[in-house]
């Protein structure tokens, strides 16, 4: 590559010099330009698309309602009754709940595994990543129906082996269908966040490991005062991740609630929106709600982000 | 090489498209139906979504058609995916001719202009040839969009040979119902299941009752799904959910199906399309089945009560109405056609026929050889055709399953889970546009 530019370059000489002053080289808009125009076409432009849709709603008149319909502008009417929806904010708690607990648990496992990894000799580390990653592989819709039928009562062979055991388990009922559903999550995404703190820890310098081994520093120390706060943006990042996911919770409650009837229509907040866009045919709520949803993980993406760098800032 | 401003420019001309295209924001169906009849000798083709397995009778109109061929392509049953498919294909303007539509979810199919009105292409004539309360399932503001075809008359199934064995009397009415219950009880089985996530089965009894869950007052929808008469239902079913006299397991599943199969539930009250299911789901009880009157909340009474039945709609944006009609009508009327949905166990005809002429007035030995249909005509005329559907049903009952649901988790009972679901009942309306009220 670099051969192939430096003759061009001294080709045109002095042009090439005066463009690096001031102005930012013409050349990098080229580059810029299709991931602009992309990134305006399929992200600016449909969320701005869905906030217009949001503040519509259809006017109906006629007897019951059946007459000429008309769309007119609503304001903020969407978003109060979405709002009023206890429903629709009930979900909003379900995932936070699920968030809090479900994100540490998976990070956790994706950190040690990623750690243990680091540790095991080079022959095996690479089949026990693929291993770990292959739950990733799988469509979510395929997971969970694979999970549904292991708590399903009558064809799991989990229930039916504790069952044996004398314990009654009810993976579906309404105080634990939450956490069978983390479960799922959770055997779905370790693997994948495992890899990207594993890709971190790669990157760490050799030289450093050599140093704290000539400190006397043992693995576990290693492990704990040298790998993990090195590997500390690989969580950050991976936790901004989850966060996101957690808030459009949505394959894993759709597809469990043709075996639970626990799970409700309103389950999660992504759940809500679709059912008024494609089942309740009104697609402005369901922009409404698609636009909360998106304002609330935004809010906590950027507010976890600005709460962790803010105390990077102080220990500096 | 294009130069930033040109590069800015077209980003902001794609940008814009689809913005300018938003300020022409129409409601519903993207594609309006344009009749234009083929030509003579030229080949149409209707595209039929289902889940009504009614292939056979799709593929004798085939044979006899050759120039209007029907392809049947299967969907997931209405709220299952089925529905959410269809008014997404009606949103991106590509839907197919013909469609199952339940009555239930006609007016909500309605109210997003999803249906053809089917008055101008003539359908009022045929009008004469069905069953006059399943063809006004289709009629709004005096104008017919879709073409019936079955409904559901309730009634009750029942396993003769157990009532023999215990020596119990068949119930006439839910009180006698409920002591059966019990004698039921003490002998190991049950008397029936209650299924929490199935609002239109539960339905059915506060329609027997003389319940209207929605009416119309000028341009209000009136919902009342806490009146006196739903409570009453709602009371009973709670009284046999807390004494256990109900297996809370959803219909139509493996468990329920092993119920039926084994005796551990020894009646259903169901509607008359359930023959299939039980037939074709507990094979080994053969003989042992029979159907009576559903029971009544007064003694003496003949009320029923309907739980289902569809309609042959045709979507906005056909390309063929004329011969999407011509088909609609052959399917639902024509005795060869019928004859093949009653094997297929579709349901109860919404057309005009003569019990005796056809498949459905003979003695059945599933039934231990009784007319069994015979119980649901009588229901059939017995069905209080009053009863209304809101264009929000899917929603709405969405609303009573999740409140049912919680309710056979422990937390709470059906009479309030029905008051609180007549709220969210009225918000749905009002989230649509239109003006709704509770009725009390």
């Amino acid at each position: 590559m670099s051969t192939s530019v430096k003759p061009g370059r001294a080709r045109s000489g002095t042009a090439g010099r005066g463009r690096r002053g001031g102005r930012p080289d013409r050349k990098a808009w080229a580059f810029l330009g299709p991931f602009l125009a992309l990134y305006l076409f399929a992200m600016v432009v449909p969320v701005l698309y869905a906030v217009y849709q949001s503040m519509l709603k259809v006017e109906r008149s006629g007897p019951m309602g059946l007459g000429e319909p008309s769309v007119g502008f609503a304001g903020f009417e969407n978003y109060s009754l979405a709002l009023q929806q206890e429903t629709f904010v009930d979900g909003f708690g379900r995932v936070l709940l699920f968030g809090i607990v479900q994100v540490p648990v998976m990070l956790l496992l994706a950190l040690v595994l990623a750690l243990l990894l680091d540790q095991v000799s080079h022959r095996w580390a690479g089949l026990l990543r693929a291993t770990y990653f292959l739950p990733y592989g799988i469509p979510g819709v395929v997971a969970t129906i694979l999970w549904g039928f292991l708590y399903v009562p009558g064809v799991s062979p989990i229930t039916s082996v504790l069952g044996d055991l004398g314990f009654q388990p009810d993976f579906l009922g309404y105080d634990s269908v939450l956490w069978s559903i983390a479960n799922i999550v959770v055997w779905q995404f370790a693997g994948y966040n495992m890899l990207i703190i594993i890709a971190q820890l790669k990157s760490v310098p050799q030289e450093l490991y050599e140093a704290a081994r000539i400190d006397g520093a043992g693995p576990w120390q290693t492990a704990l005062r040298i790998k993990i706060p090195l590997v500390r943006p690989a969580l950050v990042l991976t936790t901004v991740f989850s966060i996101i996911g957690t808030m459009q919770l949505f394959a894993e409650p759709l597809v469990l609630k043709k075996v639970a009837p626990a799970v409700t229509t309103d389950y999660t907040p992504n759940l809500s929106a679709y059912f008024d866009a494609f089942a309740n045919a009104n697609l402005y709520l369901a922009a409404a709600k698609s636009v909360i949803l998106a304002v609330v993980a935004m809010v906590l993406s950027f507010g976890f982000l600005s709460l962790v760098t803010r105390r990077q800032r102080s220990e500096r | 090489m294009p130069t930033r401003r040109k590069i800015l420019a077209w980003g902001a001309a794609a940008a814009a498209a689809p913005a300018l295209a938003g300020c022409g924001e129409e409601v519903g169906a993207a594609r309006t139906t344009t009749a234009a009849r083929g030509r003579p000798g030229q080949k149409v083709t209707l595209t039929f979504w289902t889940w009504v397995p009614l292939q056979k009778a799709v593929a004798l109109w085939n044979e006899q058609n050759p120039d209007v061929r029907v392809d049947v392509q299967t969907v997931p049953a209405n709220t299952s995916g089925g529905y959410q498919k269809m008014h997404s294909s009606l949103t991106a303007g590509d839907p197919p001719d013909l469609a199952q539509v339940e009555y239930y979810a006609l007016p909500e199919f309605m109210l997003v202009n999803g249906l053809t009105d089917l008055s101008g292409y003539g359908a009022d004539e045929l009008k004469g040839a069905y069953v006059d309360w399943q063809w006004q399932q289709g009629v709004f503001a005096g104008k017919t969009y879709a073409i019936p075809q079955a409904s559901g008359p309730m009634g009750l199934f029942y396993r003769q040979d157990l009532f023999d064995k215990w020596d119990i009397e068949v119930p006439a009415t839910w009180d006698e119902y409920r002591a059966a219950a019990v004698k039921i009880k003490k002998r190991g089985s049950l008397i029936t299941a209650f299924p929490p996530a199935n609002a239109q089965w539960f339905a059915a009894f506060p329609w027997q009752r003389g319940a209207h869950w929605v009416t119309t007052e000028g341009d209000t929808w009136v919902v009342d799904l806490a009146g006196p008469e739903s409570l009453e239902v709602a009371d009973f079913w709670d009284g046999m959910l807390a004494d256990g006299l109900v297996a809370p397991v959803q219909d139509a599943q493996s468990a329920f199906f092993k119920g039926l199969q084994t005796g551990g539930l020894a009646t259903w009250p169901g509607a008359q399309w359930y023959d299939a299911l039980i037939r074709g789901n507990a094979p080994r009880t053969e003989g042992r089945w029979r159907v009576a009157e559903l029971p009544q909340w007064e003694r003496g009474g003949h009320a029923s009560s309907n739980w289902g039945g569809s309609a042959t709609a045709i979507l906005q944006g056909s390309r063929h109405p004329v011969e999407a009609l011509e088909f609609a009508h052959w399917l639902n009327t024509d005795p060869g056609a019928i004859d093949l949905l009653i094997a297929a166990g579709y349901g109860w005809p919404a057309a005009k026929i003569e019990l005796a002429d056809s498949a459905l007035g003979k003695p059945d030995p599933f039934f231990g050889g009784q007319r069994y249909n015979e119980v649901f005509q009588l229901a059939d005329r017995n069905v209080d055709t009053s009863w209304r559907f809101a264009p929000t049903t899917t929603q709405s009952y969405a609303h009573i399953q999740d409140a049912f649901g919680r309710v056979l988790a422990g937390h709470g009972s059906l009479a309030d889970a029905l008051k609180d679901a007549e709220g969210m009942f009225v918000d749905d309306l009002k989230a649509k546009g239109l003006k709704a009220r509770s009725a009390r």
